[in-house]
């Protein structure tokens, strides 16, 4: 009886996790689901494991169970205390050749992507980045199901599928965003085991002198509930005040399309798509955008879309769950005063 | 004397990518060659260090013989030195294999004449992997900044140096000890407009060309397709999702459209969501 | 970077055009150490023309330029004119005879490729190319003789005891050395746009009558092809692509207010031109001016240690479509001057003036000269661009339909169709100012 263990990299910093961690901790479960029925014939274990790296992070464990861990590695040091390339991906590459993970799933952000490559090459495997969708498929040739991992390629042009046939884990890091988070149980049944750690602070090859923030409103679109976005539509900056009275107005916050970024007339933090956040909240309100490839791959999987454009055939239509045909600066006044009213009659 | 390294990457430029709306194909025909921009960044930082500290930069690249024009921009841009890896049994290389005979020709070029900074871009924006460069420190067991946008200090003597990365964050100061590989974000540095000197020097500049056994052999077992566990399964043009109501605000009238369509949105049970929340 | 080095050659040649390739191959394979600068990524990339180019021309440069696999398009076997009414078409081309020769007289190309052949022609022999830098200034001694160039580049000073200027239609560096004290005025210059539109070659085959892709058709568009203002159209076809497009003169542009892509858009929805490009894909959209203005408006075309050949110096022959020939020959002729002041050793205006003598000699003076007057001409009888095509094509079109009238009374009509439009005295006049005008009395 062999163990199939589906593994997921808890990520935090200065405490706080990244919630992209519960997502893929809902990935691998669905993953692991895939390939229950197989595993189970060939009388095989399936597991959901995470495993985290950090100093007095024991409650983040906890918390991981609760979104569906079956089991947590925790390796708690001094030495793990603000994230550093060196000592993080040693710990986790001799973690993995211990347990032997099928599956590794890390987010793809700054952290995850500075960590993954090291991890991958450490182990001698295979890793695709940047994941938008992942599957356990039967692939011909191969005696267990295999993980699918499907990538915008090109610019976001063209969308590969990447195989890792011989060599495990199998690696993928997937944006946070794409996937859902998945409900949180109260009472986890899951364990958490401590590992030993085995690096030293002599080994960790770099010292960090200082954290700098940056001043001004830090923004956050990727976990916002409401975004209001404007794209080259808004055609001058004045458009601009209009999506930010509608976003407050609905208590979100302002996206754009690449070409406003590029153009300077608001910071990259604001960017949704490919080269910009991936975005899932409750409302994304799309205007003057003409929904190109790269645009929608990052705002699809909101819960519901409305999108403003003047040109009935713009693409953005194709993923909005309501389009209006109009011109957003005649339609967005009119979306002010009719919210705005229906804000009155709740109250 | 400082010595850097930096490695390049030619790659179509991803802002000329058209689609055959009939096959769904990339069309290549005509999409042009660029360094991929954040090299050109990186590669910029290294020569600024080169001229401050005096010494020399030396650049490398693996692929296909048409790379060589790229070299020669690099040449151009201030390099001093190019190399070029290039053989047939190295195509199809995914970053794994890539990571190998990069960190191989950099061990090479070190021993030759000792390193100090080796330098990548962030990502190439081909792939926008971004694996490549940790892969190339882990193999050399060299310190690693990722995301640099600032070189603050060199210190040569004391063997240190000290780099500001940005994450989603914050900014860190980071000091690790010589040699250090940086991953570069595009703020690391400006591309300056060559001196004519420098763009005639590049056009007459044949670089090195390595190949795979000449003049270090490498491992036949991790190049190309062989030395890659990935492959590419499946290509294909992203799947539409299926449309939802459109309301035209010049039939309708405005008001009567945009209250039609938050009509729907209250009905879906997301405008009381999002408006209860407050 | 040494700061001292001191960049030289033996010559520098301005512009990879037509023009400036031309003069680079003649004096590389000499033996002259040649710079080529361009300011273009690479040679062509952002030239335009219509077009076909004459292979007299190229021929004189490079004997065996058809063993260097020209990236020609197909030959041009049938040319002349098409006149447009508002809804008719009147063709008027010629075919066999002189255009089936082979290699063929003239050859349809586009310039994107034709450029960077022809400037790795003059590479091969010898020329040494300096891409994306452009020439803004001149190296001169206090006594005004040239003696290189400043580039806008960063030590970007070459030195050369001769420059021959090929910088194409803008004139801003013959004006830097005070060879001419104006720039070229909007009523001289046209500005040509066109679309490259891709259609399968039996397509183009079959739209055009032609047997097969080794047969290709070149035409100048009269009449109604830029509402109604001065202008002419141009229709090429290539392997698989077709340029079709039309020149509108700057002053009539502004004068109206006209968007040019207006203007295009309206000539390909013509109802005799939209079904030959019906169906094809956009490839490129594209303008370039051409200088029409002719003799009067050329510089002086040399100084000590400079030379201006091509467009730069208004060699441009309007009615015939000639400019690319004369890009050429007036190129080798400048660098035919330039081995000459070299092997003298002297640099001087004296030596450069023998440039002039060379092009007295053929047929670029001689034609610009003869044409004069005739873009005074257009000015002044805007007419022959519209009326009159207009007419032809009515008239025609009257006399080939059967009406059932009595034919007295048709060419009666037809008479009348154009004295409605012009009295006689004054379409005499017109006749006598056209000939005035192209045979330079
Ligand atoms: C490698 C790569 C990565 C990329 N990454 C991203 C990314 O992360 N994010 C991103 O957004 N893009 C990205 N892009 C760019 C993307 O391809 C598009 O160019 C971009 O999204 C277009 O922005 P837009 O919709 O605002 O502008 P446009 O495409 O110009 O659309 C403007 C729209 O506004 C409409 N409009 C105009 N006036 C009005 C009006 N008064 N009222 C209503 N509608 C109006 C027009 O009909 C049109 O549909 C990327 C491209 C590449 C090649
Ligand atoms: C639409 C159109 C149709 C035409 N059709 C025909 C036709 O059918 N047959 C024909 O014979 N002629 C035709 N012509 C005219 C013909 O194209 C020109 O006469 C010819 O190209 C002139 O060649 P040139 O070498 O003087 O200039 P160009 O070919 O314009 O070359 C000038 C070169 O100099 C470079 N350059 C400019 N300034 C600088 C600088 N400061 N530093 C460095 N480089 C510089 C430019 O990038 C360019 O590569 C047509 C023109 C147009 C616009
Ligand atoms: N074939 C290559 N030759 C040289 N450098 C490369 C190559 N591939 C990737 N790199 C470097 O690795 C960085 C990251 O690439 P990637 O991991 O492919 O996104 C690039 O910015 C380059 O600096």
């Amino acid at each position: 009886m062999a163990i199939r263990r589906f593994w997921v990299f808890i990520e935090q910093e200065a405490g706080k996790v990244h919630p992209v961690s519960w997502e893929l901790l809902g990935v691998a479960r669905m993953l692991a689901n895939q390939v229950l029925p197989e595993a189970e014939a060939a009388g095989d274990q399936v597991t959901v494991e995470g495993v985290l790296l950090g100093y007095q992070v024991e409650p983040i464990a906890k918390e991981a169970l609760c979104y569906g861990a079956d089991r947590v590695y925790l390796l708690d040091d001094p030495v793990f205390e603000h994230y550093r390339n060196c000592p993080y991906y040693q710990t986790l590459a001799y973690v993995a050749r211990k347990h032997e993970p099928e599956v590794f799933l890390m987010g793809a952000t700054t952290l995850g992507r500075d960590l993954a490559g090291a991890v991958a090459t450490a182990l001698g495997t295979g890793l695709t980045a940047d994941c938008t969708q992942l599957a356990m498929g039967e692939v011909k040739g191969a005696k267990q199901r295999l993980l699918l991992a499907t990538r915008p390629a090109f610019g976001g042009n063209i969308m590969a599928t990447i195989l890792c046939r011989q060599h495990r884990p199998q690696m993928s890091s997937v944006r946070p965003r794409v996937f859902p988070m998945p409900e949180r149980i109260s009472e986890p049944t899951g364990e958490i085991l401590k590992e030993e750690v085995l690096v030293t602070e002599e080994g960790a090859k770099a010292c960090i002198l200082e954290f700098v923030h940056a001043k001004g409103e830090s923004v956050n679109i990727e976990y916002a509930d409401v975004i209001v976005a404007g794209g080259r539509g808004l055609g001058s900056p004045e458009g601009f005040k209009l999506l930010e009275e509608l976003a407050t107005e609905l208590g979100g916050v302002v996206g754009v399309s690449r070409p406003l970024v590029d153009a300077g007339w608001i910071s990259y933090a604001h960017q949704v798509g490919q080269s910009g956040r991936t975005v899932r909240p409750k409302l994304y309100i799309a205007a003057g955008i003409s929904g190109a490839l790269q645009h929608k791959v990052g705002m699809q999987n909101s819960d519901f879309i409305i999108a403003i454009n003047n040109d009935p055939d713009a693409p953005i239509f194709d993923v909005a769950d309501v389009g209006i045909v109009g011109d957003l600066y005649q339609v967005i006044p009119e979306m002010l005063k009719q919210i705005r009213a229906l804000k009155e009659t709740a109250a | 004397m400082f010595h850097a390294l930096v490695a390049i990457k030619q790659v179509p430029d991803t802002t000329n990518i058209r689609i055959d709306p009939e096959t769904g194909n990339l069309v290549r025909e005509g999409v042009p060659a660029i360094m991929n921009p954040y090299d050109a960044h990186a590669l910029a930082e290294a020569v600024h260090w080169k001229r401050k500290l005096g010494g020399k930069v030396t650049v490398v690249s693996m692929g296909p013989p048409s790379f060589i024009v790229t070299i020669r921009e690099a040449i151009e841009l201030g390099a001093d030195r190019g190399i070029l890896i290039s053989d047939r049994k190295f195509a199809g290389a995914d970053t794994l294999a890539t990571s190998y005979v990069l960190a191989a020709v950099i061990a090479e070029v070190h021993a030759e004449d000792p390193l100090d900074l080796i330098f990548f871009g962030k990502q190439a924006i081909d792939g926008d992997t971004a694996q490549v460069g940790p892969g190339v420190a882990v193999r050399l067991d060299m310190p690693i900044v990722t995301y640099a946008v600032k070189v603050r200090d060199i210190d040569l003597q004391g063997r240190t140096v000290v780099v500001e990365r940005k994450t989603e964050r914050w900014t860190e100061v980071v000091e690790t000890p010589l040699p250090t590989l940086l991953t570069c974000e595009k703020e690391i540095a400006e591309i300056p407009f060559a001196p004519l000197p420098d763009l005639i020097r590049s056009l007459r500049y044949d670089p090195e060309i390595w190949s795979r056994e000449e003049p270090i052999e490498f491992d036949s077992g991790q190049i190309g397709v062989r030395g890659s566990p990935t492959i590419v399964y499946k290509m294909g043009t992203p799947p539409l999702p299926e449309a939802g109501e459109k309301v035209n605000a010049r039939e309708l009238g405005v008001g009567t459209a945009v209250s039609h369509a938050l009509d729907l949105a209250q009905r879906s049970g997301i405008l009381s969501a999002v408006l209860g929340g407050e | 970077m040494n700061q001292h080095e001191r960049i030289e050659f033996d010559v520098v040649v301005v512009g990879a055009g037509l023009a400036g390739s031309a003069a680079a191959m003649v004096m590389a394979r000499e033996g002259l150490n040649v710079a080529l600068v361009e300011r273009g990524q690479k040679p062509g990339g952002k030239n335009y023309f219509g077009g076909a180019i004459y292979t007299h021309a190229i021929e004189e440069v490079l004997p065996d330029f058809m063993e260097r696999n020209p990236p020609f398009e197909r030959p041009v076997t049938e040319a002349g004119f098409w006149f447009l009414s508002q809804d008719g078409l009147m063709r008027a081309t010629v075919q066999g005879g002189n255009l089936d020769r082979s290699p063929a007289d003239a050859y349809t190309t586009l310039r994107a490729s034709f450029d960077l052949w022809w400037a790795e022609q003059a590479q091969k022999e010898g020329a040494f190319l300096i891409p994306k830098t452009t020439v803004v200034d001149f190296i001169r001694e206090a006594d005004g003789q040239v003696i290189g160039v400043v580039t806008d580049r960063p030590q970007g000073e070459i030195y050369a005891p001769v420059v021959i200027i090929c910088e194409g239609v803008n004139n801003l560096l013959a004006q830097k050395l005070g060879l001419i004290d104006r720039d070229l005025e909007p009523a001289h210059l046209a500005l040509a746009f066109k679309q490259v539109i891709s259609l399968s070659s039996e397509t183009i085959n079959t739209r055009f009558g032609l047997p097969d892709s080794e047969h290709g058709l070149a035409v100048s568009v009269l009449g109604d092809v830029s509402l109604g203002l001065p202008g002419m159209g141009f229709v090429y076809t290539n392997k698989t692509t077709l340029s079709v497009g039309l020149g509108v003169m700057l002053d009539t542009l502004a004068e109206y207010k006209l968007k040019p892509y207006e203007v295009l858009q309206r000539y390909l929805a013509h109802p005799a031109i939209a079904p030959l490009v019906a169906g094809g894909q956009l490839l490129e959209y594209g303008g370039h001016l051409i200088p029409e203005g002719g003799y009067r408006d050329m510089p002086r075309l040399f100084t000590g240690g400079a030379m201006v050949a091509g467009d730069a110096a208004a060699m441009v022959n309007a009615l015939h479509w000639e400019g690319t020939n004369m890009a050429i020959i007036a190129g080798k002729r400048a660098a035919e001057t330039a081995l000459e002041a070299h092997s003298r050793g002297d640099f001087s205006e004296r030596v450069m003036s023998r440039y002039e003598d060379r092009l007295k000699d053929g047929f670029i003076l001689q034609d610009l000269k003869q044409y004069r007057n005739f873009a005074r001409f257009l000015e002044t009888h805007p007419e022959f661009m519209g009326t009159y095509p207009v007419f032809l094509n009515d008239a025609l079109g009257n006399f080939f339909s059967a009406y059932g009238k009595p034919k007295r009374r048709l060419f009666r009509e037809i008479l009348g169709a154009l004295t409605n439009r012009r009295s006689l005295p004054q379409a005499a006049g017109d006749i006598i100012s056209m000939g005035r005008a192209v045979m330079g009395w």
